[in-house]
């Protein structure tokens, strides 16, 4: 039954990345931008323009361009979307595909780091806010979430580098992911973290840690104040509710009693984590600059500065897919852990 | 009352005093239980009888605080426990039965794990073994197919059905006190003596006291043998049943007590016509046949017919009632009448004109000679308008009035529903809610129309602002002439209210015919046990005392159409196997009643 439901919702998946490739396709060419002229120079001779705009396939129809980047016409080399490829930039003249590979993981861990440790800050917090509403950690809570979410992320990110990395000196300076005289570990899932540990290289992981530790605690500070504040009122809502009163009227141990709240307390949770990291997707594209990240936020501003076509519209598939898998498995965690949604 | 020769109270409570933010809500409240009684605690809502309910297992629902008194139980004080003595107490030795069954369970757990994790909070039992107790508990408070019950989920149970598990849950460590705070608010009258017949025996048979919080008469009347009355956070009144409704004290008792034989006292009606099949045709504001209308069900192969194959006829200024559990099709039959819903057959005149083949824009002009009051009067209104406006909407809708002939309209309306002249100007959720169903009333009536339904119009009012809604309906009636269909669960509105009474089961008129012949004389299996199951306020004839309480078996269940037989027979006990074999028709009788029965018709259950 969940395997139908799996595979009903990955055929949805995947009618929408078709509608959203279409989106883009078009929306792109709205754009009063010319690419040949960005890639030749605007003082080249019009026999280098035509050139240049035959190799990009510009000169063609828009639906005939478009036809190509399905990969619908015939003898097409390299293909199109529905045989899989992106395409290849025309900047770099490299796949995208080659390209995302590098540079999502970059995000998503930045992004899955800052949602981890922020939940696990926010939950504790949120709950013990709840357990005692109006105590101190309740207000600094909401003092902290304010304040916090009064100021954009980058600008906290430059104030932490102010402070962290060159006033005090405990973090190191915003120059990517690890220190720049290390040798990176050969690749294997892209994730710096997981790969050094994997071929052993603990000196880029401790360097890597260092390096992700101020972007993550600019994300982690920004979104927490707002998950703080739905964990607490989830928590608020299910220590009223008539079952912990009756749980307890039952004479359960406070332990049991406890852990029927937290239940329902954190169930509504898991969707937040989906919506959360769609926020930290998004949030990424500017810390990633902040702190020279060449993840698939610098991607994207990079390609789109460029009319880069091909990689925008690679990166926004990618970006677009990543959301729509956490969000899938996020409902299906939820359907495992709530009843209620299993039986619609 | 042997315990009391034994000596010493079981539980005994002096001034309890509970305060939220501020606000007293209990003040003073002092009570002694005796071992084995079943005690009826009664008053107005927003009296404090819940919250001292509560406080006697020394709790309260957030944020109240229990800032005063003391409960005695087995010699200490139970409000001076902390929480790890309170839990070895609570659910073992005194057990909680909660208003609302369905959000007392834990949404995300098994009925069963939940019972099992009750009853070994409070012994050494293995999980088998409290699994094997869990399942003799739903057996004990009439589950059926408790095995299988076991493992459902709150949400797959209905009100009943998880009430019964709460009462086993309450009742699985034989505790000495059960107290059960409305227990049956929420169900049709039918569970509603199910249930508590079940919390009576069960408790009988494990020895457990009982406090009954309840605004009914008829449960008092029925099941209790002491009555508490409370008024303003404190005991008023306290004395046995029969005293009780013998010579009430307090005013509040008095006023209660005097409704139930003011009522039955007024029973004539206005000069309607009295004839049982119904009105003759020159009469006839309204007439139905063959109104059917079925819904898609999720999960359901076959559309589900909430209304099937109704026939019925209202006569100018008839009051018809119109009965059956929930689930039985009155709403939704209701609704089709006036084309609130679209029927999928049938045909339904209004004053001879075709309502049922009308356009939107024919039936708009219609709207104003045909009205409805809702069974939530506060979910039928918006929040943000006065009460004038509530009440001028009609008028503005479906009059060409002037804005004086308006303002004069609701002003002699509110006058006729007895609203005090400040409520206009005050926005509906300020007023209480009998207030508030006058607002509607006022609304549905503000056009003069000939006919208004009203759904499950008392439903959510006390006894006592049920009675007068009663009374003002009767009254507006005489007045404007109008004819009511009036949907109830609740019999003693249906009883002091109408005409004549149709009864529903599952889509199908199963009888019809005068009120008095319906309540005196019911013919039907199913219009038997709803009158039986109705809890009358008499301390004389009790249920409990009666030998023979066999009413209908479990609770309503759609049957499939293509089913051969009567649609009751799963649940009748008076089932042969020809009621299985033979659809059931509706035939009229000599005395113009209509019966959908043939052992009836024979007169095989006389």
């Amino acid at each position: 039954m969940i395997w139908r439901y799996v595979i009903q919702r990955l055929l949805i998946a995947a009618v929408q990345l078709l509608a959203l490739a279409v989106l883009v396709f078009f929306i792109i060419r709205l754009m009063p931008a010319d690419p040949v002229a960005r890639l030749v120079g605007f003082n080249a001779s019009p026999e280098a323009y035509a050139q240049s705009q035959q190799a990009l396939g510009l000169d063609r129809p828009l639906l005939l361009q478009f036809s190509d980047f399905l990969g619908l016409t015939a003898g097409q080399p390299g293909g199109g979307l529905l045989q899989g490829s992106l395409g290849e930039s025309w900047e770099s003249n490299e796949p995208v595909a080659d390209e995302l590979i590098r540079s999502l993981p970059v995000t998503l861990e930045l992004v899955s780091l800052s949602l981890l440790v922020s939940l696990l800050l926010a939950i504790p917090i949120g709950m013990y806010a709840a357990a005692r509403p109006g105590g101190a950690v309740d207000k600094g809570a909401y003092v902290w979430g304010m304040f916090a979410g009064s100021q954009p992320d980058y600008w906290w990110g430059l104030l932490f580098i102010l402070v962290f990395a060159f006033t005090l000196g405990v973090a190191p300076a915003p120059l990517g992911r690890h220190d720049p005289l290390l040798l990176p570990p050969d690749p294997v899932t892209g994730l710096i973290l997981v790969d050094s540990v994997l071929r052993g290289r603990w000196d880029v992981l401790v360097s890597a840690f260092g390096y992700l530790a101020l972007p993550v605690i600019t994300m982690v500070f920004t979104v927490s104040g707002a998950i703080i504040k739905m964990i607490r009122q989830n928590t608020v809502r299910a220590l009223s509710s008539d079952y912990v009163m009756f749980a307890r009227a039952c004479g359960l141990p406070q332990r049991t009693v406890a852990l029927y709240a937290l239940r329902t307390a954190l169930t509504p949770t898991l969707t937040l984590v989906a919506v959360f990291f769609s926020v930290l997707l998004s949030a990424a594209v500017t810390v990633e600059r902040v702190f020279s990240l060449n993840g698939v936020g610098q991607y994207s501003v990079r390609a789109i500065l460029n009319f880069d076509y091909p990689a925008i519209q690679g990166a926004v598939l990618a970006v677009a897919f990543v959301s729509l898998m956490v969000y899938l498995l996020v409902d299906i965690l939820h359907a495992v852990l709530d009843p209620r949604s299993r039986s619609h | 009352m042997s315990a009391q020769a034994a000596g010493g109270a079981l539980l005994s409570a002096t001034g309890i005093c509970v305060d939220y933010e501020g606000k007293r809500a209990v003040d003073g409240f002092s009570l002694e239980i005796q071992r084995g009684g079943f005690v009826g605690v009664m008053g107005q809502p927003g009296c404090g009888k819940s919250t001292a309910a509560l406080a006697l297992l020394g709790l309260v629902r957030p944020p109240g605080r229990i800032t005063a008194g003391r409960v005695l139980w087995q010699g200490r004080n139970l409000l001076e426990m902390d929480e790890r003595q309170l839990a070895g107490i609570r659910g073992s030795q005194i057990g909680l039965v909660t208003q609302s069954p369905r959000s007392s369970l834990h949404p995300m757990l098994t009925v069963g794990a939940q019972l099992v994790r009750v009853y070994r909070a409070h012994t050494s039992a293995s999980r088998r073994e409290a699994r094997e107790h869990a399942l003799e508990m739903l057996r004990l408070v009439g589950i059926q197919e408790p095995a299988r019950r076991l493992d459902a989920y709150v949400h797959e149970l209905s009100t009943g059905m998880a009430q019964r598990v709460v009462i086993a849950m309450a009742l699985c460590n034989q505790p000495a006190l059960l107290v059960a705070d409305e227990p049956t608010s929420g169900l049709d009258v039918t569970i509603q003596a199910q249930v508590l017949d079940r919390l009576w025996e069960a408790a009988g048979q494990l020895g457990s006291a009982v406090l009954l919080v309840t605004q009914d008469l008829g449960i008092v009347a029925n099941y209790c043998d002491r009555v508490v009355v409370m008024d303003r956070g404190g005991v008023v009144e306290e004395q046995t049943v029969h005293g009780f409704f013998q010579a009430p004290r307090h005013q509040y008792s008095r006023r209660v007590v005097g409704l139930q034989t003011l009522v039955s006292a007024s029973s004539p009606q206005p000069d309607a016509i009295r004839n049982a099949a119904g009105p003759e045709a020159e009469d006839v504001l309204v007439r139905v046949r063959g109104l059917r209308k079925v819904f898609r069900v999720p999960g359901r192969t076959e559309p589900l017919a909430a209304v099937d194959d109704i026939d019925l006829a209202i006569s100018r200024g008839e009051c018809v009632g119109l009965v059956g559990e929930s689930g039985s099709g009155k709403t939704t039959a209701g609704r089709c009448i006036l084309r609130l819903e679209d029927p999928d057959a049938g045909e339904i005149l209004f004053a001879g004109k075709a309502l049922h083949q009308m356009r939107p824009v024919e039936l708009r002009a219609e709207r104003a000679r045909m009205q409805i009051v809702f069974q939530d009067p506060l979910d039928s209104m918006n929040p943000r308008w006065t009460v004038e406006q509530v009440i001028r909407e009609p008028l503005d809708l479906a009059t060409e009035l002037s804005t004086g002939e308006r303002r004069n309209r609701i002003l002699e309306l509110s006058r006729a529903t007895g609203l005090p002249l400040d409520a206009l100007e005050r926005r509906p959720r300020e007023l209480s809610a009998g207030l508030q169903q006058r607002v509607a009333v006022a609304r549905a009536m503000v056009t003069r129309p000939d006919f208004v339904v009203l759904d499950e119009p008392t439903s959510a009012l006390t006894p006592e602002t049920t009675a007068e809604l009663v009374g003002l309906l009767r009254d507006l009636r005489g007045r404007y002439g109008v004819a009511y269909l009036l949907i109830s669960h609740d019999l003693t509105t249906i009883r002091d209210a109408c005409d004549r009474v149709v009864v529903l089961y599952l889509g199908q008129v199963v009888e019809e015919g005068l009120t008095e012949q319906i309540f005196g004389a019911p013919r039907h299996p199913y219009t038997r046990a709803l009158i039986a199951a109705h809890l009358s306020a008499d301390p004389n004839s009790r249920r409990v005392d009666q030998t023979d309480r066999t009413g209908l078996l479990g609770e309503i269940v759609p049957v499939s159409e293509s089913l051969m037989g009567c649609r009751l027979s799963p649940r009748c006990p008076h089932a042969v196997s020809r009621c299985r074999a033979e659809t059931q028709s509706l035939e009229a009788q000599a005395d113009g009643r209509r019966v959908r029965c043939w052992r009836a018709l024979e007169g095989d259950l006389e």
